[in-house]
C-alpha cells in the first residue's frame, strides 16, 4: 500500500472517529464502538510494525475480531521504546514529563483535529457545563513554553475556544508561578462571568503554599480543573484535602473542583463529573462515548469483574494513527457512573536482591 | 577482644564448615526453602549450588581486608536469595568479634540453619532486635536501597550502616562459537529464578541482528528444555503482572521467543525501559562492538554487579570497576573474597 492509500484510509477513520464526537454533542452515533475500534485495530497493525508484532506475539488474527477488546493494548511503555505511529512524519509530537524516570514517551499524531474535536467536546460538557464562555486562566506554562506538552495544547485550546478575551492565561513562566500576576488577573475579572482555572496539582500545591492561607477569590459560579500527579515537583496532598484546601482558596463550592484523568499516550481525557452533574461523586471519573477505560488482568489481560480493582487498558477511538488500545499501569474499579483511580501499580515485593525497573529507572543520587 | 587475620579466617572457615553440614541435609530443607522463595523445588536445589562451601586461602585473606575489624555487627537480611546469608554472616563474623543476625523474616531458613550448624557462641540470631536500640559497631543491611535509607534514619548517630542495595547481572557473547555459551547462560539465567542481584537479565551479543535473534531463538529452546527437568517456581500475582507488561512490550520493540515459563526478546538497541523483570527473562542484543555494548549500559552501569562473558579479558578494560567479571556458568558463584556487591556502600 502507497502513502496516499494509508493517508486515505487514515483521513476515512479520522472522519468516523469525529462523527462519533460530533453525535456526543447531539445526534446518534453512526457506527458501535466495537466496529470502529476494530477497523482501528486492524489498520494500525497494517502501518505500525510494533503492533503487528504485539498480535503475532500473542496470536491474535485481527481479520475475524468482532469486539475491541479482543484487540491487544500498546503497553503505555512502548512509546518510550519505539515509534507507535503509522505514519513517517508527525504533524505534532507529545512527550510525557519525564519528570519520574527513563526515557519520555512520545506520540506522534498527524491531524490534530480529532484530538482537539474530542478534548473541546467533552472539556466542554464536564468542564464549562452551563457556561457557554468563561475566563480561562492556567497555572502552567504555554504553548512556547512547553511546545510538546499534550496538557499544555489542551489548555492553550480550551483557552482559545471558551475565553472571549484571553487576557493574560498562562501564570508560570520559565519555572516560579507568577501569582501576584494571578492575583492581579482575578482582581480584574467581572464578577459576572465566571472563570475556568486549569492547573496540576502540584501547581495548586504551590499556589497554596505561596498564598500561605490567603484567599484569590474567583467570581461566584467559577471552576477548578486539576490534573496530574506530583512526580516529586512539590510536596504531595490527598485528593479531598486538595479539593478543600483549594476550594478554599479560590472561594468556590468544592464540586466546581474537578480532576481530569490523562495521558500523553491517548488523546481522550476523563473527568470527575461534579460540574456538571451534583450528584456525581467525587473520585469518580467519567469516560466520553469514544473512548473506555476497562480494567483487566495484570497477568492475563482479561477484564475483571465489576467491582474489581484492575490495571487500566484504555481504549480510545481519537487515537487513530497510533494505538487505539493503550495498557498503562495505573489502578482502575469500575464503579456506578464511571470508574476510580486508584494510583500506579506498585511493583513485585522483593523476593531477592534483584534490581526492579523502578530502581533501575530512577535518577541517578550522585548526579 | 583483638583478633589476629587468623583468628578471624578461623572463624570464617568454621561457618564453612556448617555451611557444607547444611548443604549435606539440603534435601531437607527444599519444601520449606521451596515455600518461602517461590522457587521450584528443583530450583531450591539447584540454589544450593551457589552456596559457598570452600574457599582458598588467598580468598578469605581478601574477605578479611574488606571486612574491617570492629567489635559488634548486627547483619540484617531483608530482600536476598536464600543462600545469601552465608556470605553476609562470613563477611560480619571476619569483621566483628560478636556478630548478630536477623534473618528475612518471609525467608527465615537458611540463616537460622547456618547459625544453629556453626555453633559458635558469638554468633546469634537477633530477630526481634530494633536496630534503633541496639548499640553495635555496625549494620549490615542486605535489601531496597528504601530499606537501607529506613535503617540508617533510625540507627545511633554513632552506628555505621553498611548497605548492600539490588543490582542485576549482564552477559556479553562475542566468540563464533556462541553456542557453546548458551547452557552455563541459561544456567545463571535459571538459578534463583533472576532474583538474585549477580542474575543476567540482558545479553549482548557481538554480531549481527540475526545472530541476535539466533542466539535468542536457542536460548528459547534451551530454557523451554530446562523447563521440564527444573520448571520455573511460582511467580507471585505482581510478578506476573510484570512479566505480562514487559513481555508485551518486548513484543513491540522486537522479537519474542516465549515459551512455558520464560520469554527471550532480541531487540536492536538497548533501552533501560525494556531490562525484563525477575523470573526467566532475558533481553537479547546484538552490537557491533564491546564498546557499543558499555556505551548502551552507560545509564545504568551504577546498577552492574556482575558480568558473564566468554571473553574476560577484551570485558575487563571496559566494563564498570565494581563489576564482578567471570566466565558465563559461575555468574552465581562469585569466590568467597568479599561482597558480591563490589559497589561502594550506599
Amino acid at each position: 500500500m502507497n502513502l496516499e492509500q494509508t493517508l486515505e484510509e487514515s483521513r476515512s477513520l479520522h472522519a468516523r472517529a469525529r462523527a462519533m464526537i460530533h453525535a456526543f454533542e447531539g445526534g446518534e452515533p453512526p457506527e458501535s464502538f466495537d466496529s470502529l475500534a476494530t477497523d482501528l485495530a486492524r489498520f494500525q497493525a497494517a502501518h505500525v510494525p510494533g503492533y503487528a508484532r504485539l498480535c503475532a506475539a500473542r496470536r491474535i488474527s485481527l481479520a475475524a475480531i468482532a469486539r475491541a477488546g479482543d484487540a491487544p493494548a500498546v503497553p503505555s511503555d512502548a512509546f518510550k521504546l519505539a515509534r507507535v505511529f503509522a505514519f513517517d512524519e508527525a504533524s505534532v509530537t507529545f512527550r510525557t514529563s519525564g519528570t519520574t524516570s527513563g526515557p519520555r514517551g512520545q506520540h506522534w499524531i498527524r491531524d490534530l483535529g480529532t484530538y482537539d474535536a474530542g478534548a473541546l467536546a467533552f472539556g466542554r460538557a464536564m468542564l464549562m457545563a452551563d457556561l457557554s464562555r468563561a475566563p480561562v486562566l492556567v497555572l502552567g506554562p504555554s504553548p512556547e513554553d512547553a511546545p510538546d506538552s499534550s496538557l499544555t495544547h489542551m489548555c492553550a485550546l480550551f483557552a482559545r475556544e471558551f475565553d472571549r478575551d484571553q487576557d493574560r492565561t498562562f501564570f508560570v513562566r520559565a519555572g516560579p508561578m507568577d501569582v501576584s500576576g494571578l492575583r492581579d488577573r482575578i482582581g480584574h475579572l467581572s464578577p459576572r462571568w465566571p472563570a475556568l482555572v486549569l492547573a496540576t496539582s502540584f501547581a495548586l500545591v504551590h499556589l497554596l503554599d505561596g498564598l500561605g492561607g490567603d484567599v484569590l477569590p474567583l467570581p461566584e459560579g467559577s471552576r477548578v480543573m486539576q490534573t496530574g500527579g506530583y512526580k516529586g515537583r512539590s510536596r504531595e496532598v490527598a485528593a479531598d484535602e486538595l479539593r478543600r484546601a483549594v476550594a478554599r482558596a479560590f472561594a468556590v463550592e468544592e464540586r466546581y473542583v474537578a480532576s481530569e484523568y490523562g495521558m500523553t499516550e491517548l488523546s481522550s481525557q476523563f473527568y470527575e463529573a461534579t460540574i456538571a452533574r451534583p450528584d456525581a461523586k467525587p473520585g469518580v471519573f467519567v469516560e466520553p462515548p469514544w473512548a473506555r477505560v476497562v480494567p483487566v488482568d495484570g497477568a492475563t489481560l482479561e477484564p475483571v469483574r465489576d467491582g474489581e480493582v484492575g490495571i487500566a487498558r484504555i481504549e480510545d477511538l481519537a487515537n487513530v494513527d497510533s494505538a487505539f488500545a493503550v495498557l498503562t499501569q495505573d489502578r482502575v474499579r469500575r464503579v456506578p457512573g464511571g470508574f476510580e483511580l486508584l494510583g500506579r501499580m506498585p511493583g513485585a515485593p522483593p523476593r531477592g536482591c534483584s534490581l526492579a525497573l523502578e530502581e533501575l529507572l530512577a535518577p541517578d543520587p550522585a548526579q | 577482644v583483638k583478633r589476629t587475620v587468623a583468628d578471624r579466617i578461623a572463624s570464617v572457615r568454621g561457618l564453612l564448615a556448617a555451611s557444607r553440614e547444611v548443604y549435606a541435609k539440603r534435601h531437607s530443607f527444599g519444601p520449606e526453602l521451596a515455600r518461602t522463595t517461590g522457587l521450584s523445588l528443583m530450583g531450591v536445589l539447584l540454589g544450593f549450588e551457589a552456596l559457598e562451601r570452600e574457599a582458598t586461602d588467598d580468598e578469605l585473606a581478601s574477605l578479611v581486608a574488606a571486612a574491617g575489624d570492629i567489635a559488634r555487627v548486627h547483619v540484617v537480611l531483608s530482600a536476598n536469595v536464600f543462600t545469601a546469608a552465608l556470605r553476609a554472616i562470613a563477611l560480619a563474623r571476619a569483621a566483628a568479634h560478636f556478630v548478630s543476625v536477623r534473618p528475612s523474616p518471609r525467608d527465615p531458613t537458611l540463616a537460622r540453619a547456618l547459625v544453629a550448624a556453626a555453633r559458635d557462641p558469638n554468633i546469634q540470631i537477633g530477630e526481634d532486635r530494633e536496630v534503633g536500640a541496639i548499640h553495635p559497631c555496625e549494620v549490615h543491611v542486605y535489601g531496597r536501597d528504601r530499606t537501607i535509607r529506613e535503617i540508617r534514619g533510625r540507627v545511633q548517630p554513632d552506628v555505621v550502616v553498611r548497605g548492600h542495595g539490588p543490582g542485576m547481572g549482564v552477559a556479553i557473547v562475542t566468540r563464533k562459537e556462541w553456542k557453546e555459551q548458551v547452557i552455563p547462560l541459561v544456567r545463571d539465567v535459571v538459578m534463583f529464578d533472576q532474583r538474585g542481584c549477580l542474575s543476567p537479565r540482558v545479553l549482548f551479543v557481538e554480531g549481527d541482528e540475526a545472530l541476535g535473534a539466533s542466539v535468542a531463538d536457542l536460548i528459547h529452546y534451551e530454557l523451554a528444555f530446562t523447563h521440564t527437568t527444573n520448571p520455573r517456581g511460582v511467580l507471585s500475582a505482581a510478578e506476573r503482572s510484570e512479566a505480562t507488561y514487559w513481555s508485551d512490550k518486548a513484543a513491540f520493540a522486537g522479537q519474542v521467543f516465549a515459551g512455558e515459563g520464560h520469554a527471550v526478546c532480541c531487540t536492536q538497541d538497548f533501552s533501560p525501559v525494556l531490562v525484563p523483570p525477575p523470573g526467566r527473562h532475558l533481553l537479547v542484543v546484538p552490537v557491533r562492538s564491546l564498546e557499543s555494548a558499555f556505551a548502551a549500559l552507560q545509564p545504568v552501569a551504577r546498577h552492574i554487579v556482575a558480568i558473564g562473558t566468554d571473553d574476560p579479558e577484551r570485558v575487563r578494560p571496559l566494563a564498570p570497576g565494581h563489576a564482578r567479571i567471570s566466565e558465563l556458568g559461575r555468574m552465581q558463584r562469585p569466590p568467597l573474597d568479599g561482597p558480591v556487591d563490589r559497589r561502594s556502600a550506599l
